[in-house]
């Protein structure tokens, strides 16, 4: 990863540099309180409540992700229990038809979207800087504006609950249900504009963790040696940036089509409501490997180290990771099936349902063959593991069952989907979940637990689970169909339903004790001694709790095959790289992609509210939206980009700093010398989603094209006089492009570029210009038909890549400017580069597809 | 960065071959190919997905010939980018096995 054209090089690379080891050798042992003293000093939050509004160090972040997901999964429970108890009876009272929607509604997607997916973010950003030897994720303030947009978009469908205006739809909102026409109100809105301003956190942790796993791993950690959890999270990260957009894409456009009368799924305007679905689900089923992946890591994590032994089959784990990232995608039509589709499409995805089985029980043998080879413990994360293993296998089976097209045509929509889903989702979450809560607490808390209450918990979750959801599979072979709350006809699903009730509040009632469990550990326990487990990974070589900087030096390639408890004092005493904090800066070390070689440093930013006041800019366009204010939106969006030229501004760092020793004879110079840096990284990270947004989009307009009912349209009025103004905004990226190589090529020879960047400005500029004027005066009314719909949307993805262009253009025209771009400096250049090449590709793909939807002569 | 690379293309192969497919099944199913012939008893659609699932296929293949010549980063171990290109071509083999059982629309 080492950009060769970059300066730097009084970087001493070790002698051996070309072979796969690394040699290191160890700074002189320091004093390890003073270390720890100024280390703290340096990494530690603000005090007092301010600390908490400024916080970006990734364990505080962590565990404020993984304590809130925990509060609205307790919500979401409460909400389940209520379910349960309006379904004991078949005339249930106990809550009227509308709030019954709702609150299944609220259920469904606080559980995927408020618990799930940000409780396995807090995790990995409380775990991986210990698991990799770094101290902090790549982008900290990345991780607090995530953590309050998640926040905020929680609290947001919370507050509509509580009003009686919450999506009452279904959590994956299918349309016309969810459309204007049968959901007036906000309820719908809610859900779209709440769930999607919670994509943003996703996003946001799916671009740092890649990014910490690919280049922030300790010297010598080779991927192919890293540890089985990162390479989950690695899979998990990549398929997060590759699976949201299209759920992103579906709810933008189905709010346009509620706010502005768009049509994408109205069929009488050339919409198509199978649109929504397939969007959905290319998001939907991925998100299932999404949740399990990580769990999986957890696994993978602790099964050998309770066994005393290696995990078997390391290789063919990390394969499955592989194949389970792409087999994942090919799966979306599965939950489809009953729609219609053509037989040799229904094969096509059920062969792939079956085939993604494979790399899962592949999975599933590794970790029976660890436990077989080693001496298992029955130590209470282990009752966790076995809970997983009965209820997630079964839940494995059920789903090879829906696989196949007849019998899901059967079960399709009835209880046994709903068993089903908690049995994988309850089975491969949120067991291993609790079983990792047990395992890392001491960390979390320095504290011991307490005997016996969480063995007790265990026991009554397991059973109430399935006494639950067991039972359930037979009330769907009797055909009662899911999202029903009276069933008076059906005496027979009576005992069923009320057996399952039953259960449902005896799980409850585990789960409460694995709280209390878990607080009374918190607050009561005895201190914990280091390293509890007698784990190998790097998280427990640290003192308990994890101090903020998390090492006080960074493991060396000679370190990493020493037990943790052998680590600890030599990290401690500074004997490892980077040592300390004596320039009283956030540093850390970054390493080359594939075999961890030293890169450079990189300076993290401090504690800071910028994060909190942009995701109240972002929160107070989500509530105009909602209030239907929509040209007041304007004014949020203004501060949203005034903020991000703030933050852009605050990585700015000094264009003077000498190489930094980081070890005897190895000095590595700053980030600001590499044009290869964590923020590079990142973007690439975030083109991967935007591109992927851009072909789910091209993916919808060839489908509206080709299956729905009313196309072509009515005559278009679009003619050949809006060419010369599709042609200029098409190629006024492409000039941005070249402004930005001829920028490019005078900071290399350390001249004055702004010129180049300002024609950067100019050219994009005129592109938006360019769209206005064909918005205003060349193109059909969107409302008319999807086609034209269609043209719009395309016209504003340009128009956006092209306003953010020249926000970059007119960013490194200042940094010129301020002589912040030198022959040794690129700022912000190569960033620019990557979107302007990004937007200049997709502004000619948008032109031709526009015109390629057809005009008049 | 390579070597990543190389671990990616064989499952990538899989997932163009897929929609590739995918996309000319729905093509040919929306434009009426299965009542065009090609040759003989063979109509345009199923030309056309054989086509692209051979293509797949061949490509799969390719990819496992070429593999050990390819310059991998060093040290980095083979195994990934060999076990990635096998699950490109068994997968592709697998999931498309549909284009020659079943029928089109």
């Amino acid at each position: 990863m080492t950009d060769s054209t970059a300066p730097g090089q009084q970087v001493a690379t070790p002698a051996d540099a070309r072979d796969d080891t690394l040699a290191i050798a160890p700074n002189p042992p320091r004093r390890a309180l003073g270390l720890h003293r100024r280390l703290s000093r340096v990494w530690a939050n603000d005090p007092g409540w301010w600390g908490h509004v400024t916080a970006v160090n990734h364990t505080t972040l962590g565990l404020r992700f993984m304590g809130t997901a925990l509060v609205f999964f307790l919500v979401g429970g409460v909400l389940a229990m209520l379910i349960r108890a309006q379904l004991a009876t078949h005339d249930g009272a106990f809550l009227d038809t509308e709030l019954y929607n709702q609150i299944f509604t609220m259920h469904g997607s606080i559980m995927m979207f408020l618990f799930a997916i940000p409780m396995l973010e807090g995790l990995a950003i409380y775990l991986l800087p210990k698991l990799l030897g770094t101290r902090d994720m790549a982008f900290p303030r990345l991780t607090a504006l995530g953590y309050w947009c998640y926040l905020f978009g929680g609290l947001i469908m919370l507050t509509a609950l509580l009003f009686g205006v919450a999506p009452r739809d279904g959590w994956f909102m299918y349309t016309p249900l969810s459309g204007a026409t049968y959901s007036p109100g906000i309820n719908a809105d809610v859900w779209l504009l709440g769930v999607t301003f919670v994509e943003i956190s996703a996003l946001c942790a799916a671009v740092e963790i890649t990014v910490t796993i690919l280049r922030q791993r300790a010297p010598g950690m080779k991927l192919t040696e890293m540890p089985l959890f990162a390479w989950y999270m690695l899979g998990t990260s990549v398929m997060m940036l590759v699976g949201f957009p299209p759920l992103i894409l579906a709810s933008v456009l189905l709010e346009i089509e509620r706010a502005f009368d768009w049509p994408f799924f109205a069929v009488a305007r050339g919409g198509d409501p199978l649109l929504w679905q397939h969007l959905f689900w290319l998001f939907g089923h991925p998100e299932v490997y999404i949740i399990f992946l990580p769990a999986a890591g957890v696994l993978s994590t602790l099964i050998p180290v309770l066994c005393r032994t290696q995990i078997m089959g390391y290789g063919a784990i990390v394969a499955s990771v592989l194949a389970l990232v792409f087999l994942s995608f090919g799966l979306w039509v599965h939950h489809m099936f009953t729609v219609g589709i053509p037989h040799m499409a229904l094969a096509f995805f059920s062969a792939a349902s079956l085939l993604v089985a494979v790399p899962t029980v592949v999975q599933v043998f590794a970790w029976i063959g660890t436990m077989w080879q080693g001496r298992p413990q029955l130590v209470l994360p282990m009752y966790h593991i076995l809970g997983f293993f009965l209820t997630f296998v079964m839940g494995g089976l059920t789903g090879v069952m829906l696989a196949v097209v007849p019998f899901n045509w059967q079960a399709h929509d009835t209880a046994f989907v709903t068993a089903h889903l908690h049995y994988v989702l309850i089975g491969g979450f949120v067991f291993p979940m609790m079983a990792a809560a047990v395992w890392w607490m001491p960390q979390i808390t320095g504290r011991e637990r307490v005997r016996g209450l969480g063995e007790a918990a265990f026991w009554v979750i397991l059973i109430g689970f399935h006494g639950t959801f067991f039972i359930m599979h037979l009330t769907g072979l009797l055909g009662m169909p899911r999202r029903i709350d009276v069933y008076p006809d059906n005496p027979e699903w009576v005992w069923l339903n009320l057996t399952s009730s039953i259960f449902g509040f005896v799980m409850t009632i585990g789960f409460g004790l694995f709280v209390l469990d878990m607080a009374l550990q918190a607050f009561m326990g005895q201190k914990q001694r280091r390293d509890p487990w007698r784990a190998p990974t790097l998280d427990w070589a640290m003192p308990l709790p994890a101090p903020p900087y998390t090492f006080a030096s960074i493991p060396a390639p000679q370190h990493l095959d020493l037990p943790a408890r052998e680590v600890i004092t030599i990290l401690a005493r500074g004997e490892g790289l980077l040592p300390g904090a004596p320039r009283d800066r956030r540093e850390l070390l970054t390493t080359s992609l594939g075999t961890a070689r030293p890169d450079h440093v990189a300076l993290l930013p401090g504690n800071t509210a910028l994060p909190l006041g942009l995701a109240s800019a972002i929160g107070g366009f989500v509530l105009l939206m909602l209030a239907g204010l929509y040209a007041l939106t304007l004014l949020p969006l203004v501060l949203v980009a005034m903020l991000i030229w703030r933050w852009g501004r605050g990585m700015v760092r000094p264009v003077d700093d000498a190489p930094i020793e980081v070890a005897p004879g190895l000095s590595l110079p700053l980030q600001g010398w590499r044009r290869r840096t964590l923020g590079w990284t990142g973007s690439v990270c975030l083109l991967v989603a935007n591109g992927t947004l851009f072909a789910s989009l091209v993916f919808g307009i060839g489908f509206l094209a080709l299956v729905a009912s009313e196309w072509p349209g009515p005559e278009a009025r679009v003619t050949s006089a809006a060419l010369p103004w599709v042609a200029i905004a098409a190629l006024m990226p492409v000039l941005g492009a070249l402004a930005q190589r001829r920028s490019d090529a005078l900071q290399r020879r350390g001249g004055d570029g702004s010129a180049a960047a300002g024609l950067g400005v100019v050219a994009n500029s005129v592109a938006v210009a360019a769209l206005a004027v064909l918005a205003l005066g060349h193109m059909d009314d969107p409302t008319q038909h999807a086609r034209d719909a269609l043209r719009g949307v395309l016209a504003g993805y340009v128009a956006l890549h092209a306003l953010i262009g020249a926000g970059m253009a007119g960013f490194a025209m200042d940094q010129f400017r301020r002589a912040e771009i030198t022959a040794r400096h690129a700022g912000l250049l190569p960033v620019w580069r990557l979107w302007q090449d990004y937007a200049a590709v997709t502004a000619l793909v948008a032109a031709l597809l526009a015109v390629g939807l057809g005009m008049s002569a | 960065m390579r070597w990543l690379a190389l671990s990616l293309v064989g499952p990538g192969i899989w997932a163009a071959g897929f929609v590739l497919v995918y996309a000319l099944h729905g093509v040919g199913c929306a434009r009426g190919w299965p009542a065009m012939g090609l040759a003989g008893a063979l109509d345009l659609h199923a030309g056309a997905l054989w086509a692209g699932w051979l293509v797949a296929l061949g490509a799969g293949a390719l990819l496992l010939l070429r593999l050990p010549r390819a310059k991998a980063e060093a040290g980095l171990p083979v195994w990934l980018p060999r076990v990635g290109a096998w699950i490109g071509l068994a997968a592709t083999a697998f999931t498309l096995l549909p284009v020659a059982l079943a029928t089109s629309c």
